[in-house]
């Protein structure tokens, strides 16, 4: 694509998100997403074959239909409140609708069935731009409606989220369908702790997002998509494969990596607040993403893999160059010991 | 407690920047000078515990276990040697560095005072077991047998976490100097007696308790050297430390909840003993034989006498020892002949009558000959829970002869007899091997010459 068209496309993308999380009047915020989500069928589609125009399709009319839910609850709450500010929504049926809408938009259960075929169909940037950045806009949404959202919906969708997330990845070779069920079971971990601590929903955003970013620039640099091909990463640089094992443990959630923070300090809200079963479930549901992130540390890191012979004598390529992967890495790993700083959050 | 940890950490720069030829001169010289360190937390002057700042401490409990696992770093060291000789050199200097990130996060485990302190390092010790199981193992179950050792861990210590936070939501903190002197009777309630199970299944099954068992067998036999050395040693006495320092919170649901748990462990310790009768494969028969003394150490621990109390330490470290000395004689069997199978490597008395000496001393101490500290671990634990309940005498007398079966077993088809035709031309015994098992035998030795430093806090 033209670089100037590609720039102008991006910061279409980014100024449409800024606009949904800066705005206080309902109908920019729609005006945001709809934006976001024009621009970012481009990048979706950068490489033009049936399999991206898939891919998009499929985003689009989600996203779309999102979109006009997320109206509808608009206009509802309009209807109710007689104003256009976003501070909360006056109408329980615009609550759930509203809830639903972004639901569709993060990827929750039961309006997951987008995200893996989704992620699977675009290239491994574009994955990453889906996964990280367009998580933003409709959570900080929730978080702006946060006080008035059912908790009936939201709990369920989280816990089933989490569920999804798990057994869906377990038969998964792809790695970007391993990406988008891990993404499915992390929004449902965010999704849970919003009505008790928004605060904690945003931190678990922000280790989210560094320890995808880390995992999919990993995968860019060994140009691997499927668990086959991230297991020659041994040959080309073995040090990615020792990063890919700590960034793997550090999103299934293990002490003493930064990926367990976030958990812990769900849990230890959610326990504040007197609901001792739901975090030990979806503590224990999380280990089912670990299963699925062992394996692939397994094939990659711990054993040398099965390969034949004249993959140890592949080419090597002029090394691509990762933006930021050494604060990255850093990041996603050993930040737990800053637990304490979490107070400036408040 | 800095004056610990920080040699410990600065061990891995220690070993990523020393030479070839220096790396386990280095390792070793220094992590002996550590351990001798850690000795002089042996002296408790008071009842109460030596406190080094509000986030360490050390009490009788922790500081034989603590002197126990700084021993062991050395011994570890020295194990590995033969085995990882033909690696590349980073290797070499990767698996040090576990073995020293996992020693690092055990010295903090046991002088932790903060209960969710204790937690994180209690689950970050299982990435580096994992690491050294998975990477440095010799067989293919070794896969399984890492997924094992994670996940029945990771499951039984999940509830632990919610439950930690609970009663500290609760009580107002989880700071184990202050609970000392808060303690209250927990309330009567179905919510209190799922608090008891969430506490105490991590530990169960990292003890592990009989039904929970299975990933023992397959972490130890898949685990190199100084994985089973301190799987054995160290962190099976996790568990029982972490049971003994919790179950002064959980007061009165334990004296009806540890029923199930004591059937499960009288009951086991019979049945892993028995099974040890019927194995083939070496550190299989040890891996099982540590199960039992486990299961004495649970009983101990949940009959809560202060006899008792004194039997789960001895026995804890006793056992440690014992065990990661039976772990490395098997080794140098499977060096020599890459096998684990004990009747091939049969009759090694007449080929190697020094290490046929370590095997016998190792054979007494496991089956508690007087006046070992196994024997002084076993007996209190037998003599308390036979004031507990009479019946049980049956069951550890029962278990006591098993255990003296097995060990006899292991020594007879391993060391007497005519050796094989095929292993007469075996290496001969290395120093390093000798002084190994010296270094095992003396602290053994030693301990039944005083063993009120291992006696714990009820002495």
């Amino acid at each position: 694509m033209n670089p100037l068209i590609f720039t102008t496309i991006l910061m279409t993308v980014l100024l449409g998100t800024m606009i949904v999380m800066m705005s206080s009047h309902w109908l920019m915020i729609w005006i945001g997403f709809e934006m976001n989500l024009l621009a970012i069928i481009p990048i979706l589609m950068k490489k033009y074959n049936p399999r991206t125009m898939e891919a998009s399709t499929k985003y689009f009319l989600t996203q779309a239909t999102a979109s006009m839910l997320l109206m509808m609850a608009i206009i509802i709450n309009l209807m109710h409140s007689g104003q256009w500010t976003i501070t909360k929504v006056f109408n329980p049926t615009a609550s759930i609708i509203m809830t639903s809408a972004l639901a569709m938009k993060l990827g929750l259960t039961p309006f997951h069935f987008w995200v893996p075929e989704v992620t699977q169909g675009i290239s491994l940037t574009s994955g990453l731009i889906l996964l990280t950045w367009q998580k933003l806009a409709p959570m900080s949404i929730l978080y702006q409606i946060s006080p008035s959202i059912n908790l009936n919906i939201l709990l369920t969708m989280a816990v089933l989220s989490i569920l999804v997330g798990g057994w869906g990845g377990l038969n998964q070779t792809q790695l970007r369908k391993i990406m988008a069920y891990s993404s499915i079971a992390h929004m449902g971990w965010m999704t849970a702790v919003l009505v008790y601590s928004p605060t904690l929903t945003m931190l678990n955003m922000l280790i989210y997002i560094m320890m995808t970013l880390t995992m999919f620039m990993l995968f860019i640099h060994s140009s691997s998509t499927t668990t086959l091909s991230l297991s020659h990463t041994w040959n080309k640089t073995p040090l990615t494969t020792t990063l890919i094992l700590i960034t793997l443990l550090s999103m299934g959630g293990l002490p003493p990596l930064s990926g367990f923070m976030p958990k812990w300090m769900i849990i230890q809200e959610l326990t504040k607040n007197s609901s001792i079963i739901l975090p030990t479930l979806m503590a224990i549901m999380a280990l089912l993403n670990l299963y699925f992130y062992m394996r692939l540390t397994y094939s990659t890191s711990l054993t040398m893999f099965p390969s034949t012979n004249n993959m140890k004598m592949k080419w090597q390529f002029e090394t691509k160059r990762i933006t930021l992967l050494p604060p990255l890495i850093v990041m996603s790993s050993l930040l737990l010991p800053l637990t304490p700083m979490l107070s400036i959050l408040d | 407690m800095l004056k610990i940890i920080i040699p410990t950490i600065m061990l891995m720069p220690l070993t990523w920047l020393s030479k070839k030829n220096m790396i386990w001169i280095n390792t070793t010289t220094y992590s002996l000078l550590i351990s001798l360190i850690s000795l002089s937390l042996l002296n408790q002057p008071s009842n109460n515990s030596l406190n080094f700042s509000l986030m360490f401490f050390s009490d009788p409990l922790s500081a034989p276990l603590l002197v126990l696992t700084t021993w062991l770093l050395p011994l570890m060291l020295m194990a590995s040697q033969h085995h990882l000789s033909k690696e590349p050199l980073t290797r070499k200097k990767l698996y040090i560095t576990m073995l020293t990130m996992l020693q690092t996060f055990l010295i903090m485990t046991f002088t932790a005072t903060e209960l969710i302190s204790f937690y994180i390092l209690f689950e970050a010790t299982l990435v580096p077991t994992l690491i050294i199981i998975t990477r440095w193992g010799n067989q293919t179950e070794r896969l399984n047998a890492g997924l094992y050792f994670l996940f029945y861990t990771l499951m039984g210590s999940l509830p632990l976490l919610v439950a930690l936070i609970s009663i500290q939501n609760l009580t107002g903190s989880l700071n184990f100097l202050l609970i000392q002197y808060w303690n209250q009777a927990l309330p009567d309630s179905w919510s209190n007696i799922f608090l008891w199970l969430a506490c105490m299944m991590a530990f169960m099954v990292k003890m592990p308790l009989y039904g929970l068992h299975l990933w023992l067998p397959k972490a130890h036999v898949e685990a190199p050297i100084a994985g089973s050395m301190v799987l054995a040693a160290i962190l099976l006495k996790l568990g029982g430390y972490g049971m003994l320092r919790i179950t002064t919170m959980l007061n009165p649901q334990t004296s009806f909840m540890a029923y199930p748990f004591l059937m499960l462990s009288l009951w086991g310790m019979i049945m892993t003993s028995s099974i040890c009768l019927r194995q083939t494969d070496l550190k299989s028969l040890i891996a099982y034989s540590s199960v039992s003394h486990m299961a004495l150490v649970i009983v101990a621990v949940l009959i809560q006498t202060p006899w008792s109390y004194m039997g789960a330490t001895a026995l804890m470290i006793a056992h440690g020892l014992t065990s990661s000395m039976l772990f490395c004689l098997a080794n140098s069997n499977y060096e020599r002949t890459h096998s684990r199978t004990m009747i091939l490597a049969r009759g090694l008395q007449t080929l190697l009558p020094l290490m046929a000496a370590w095997w016998l001393l190792a054979s007494l101490t496991n089956l508690a000959l007087p006046p070992s500290i196994n024997l002084i671990g076993e007996l209190f634990v037998v003599m308390s829970s036979f004031s507990w309940s009479n019946i049980t005498i049956i069951l550890m007398g029962a278990n006591i002869t098993i255990t003296a079966l097995y060990s006899l077993y292991m020594l007879i088809t391993t060391q007497r007899g005519k050796y094989t035709h095929h292993i007469n031309s075996i290496k001969p015994s290395f120093t390093r091997e000798n002084a190994l098992m010296a270094l095992h035998m003396t602290p053994l030795l030693l301990l039944s010459l005083n063993p009120k430093i291992i006696l714990g806090f009820t002495y």
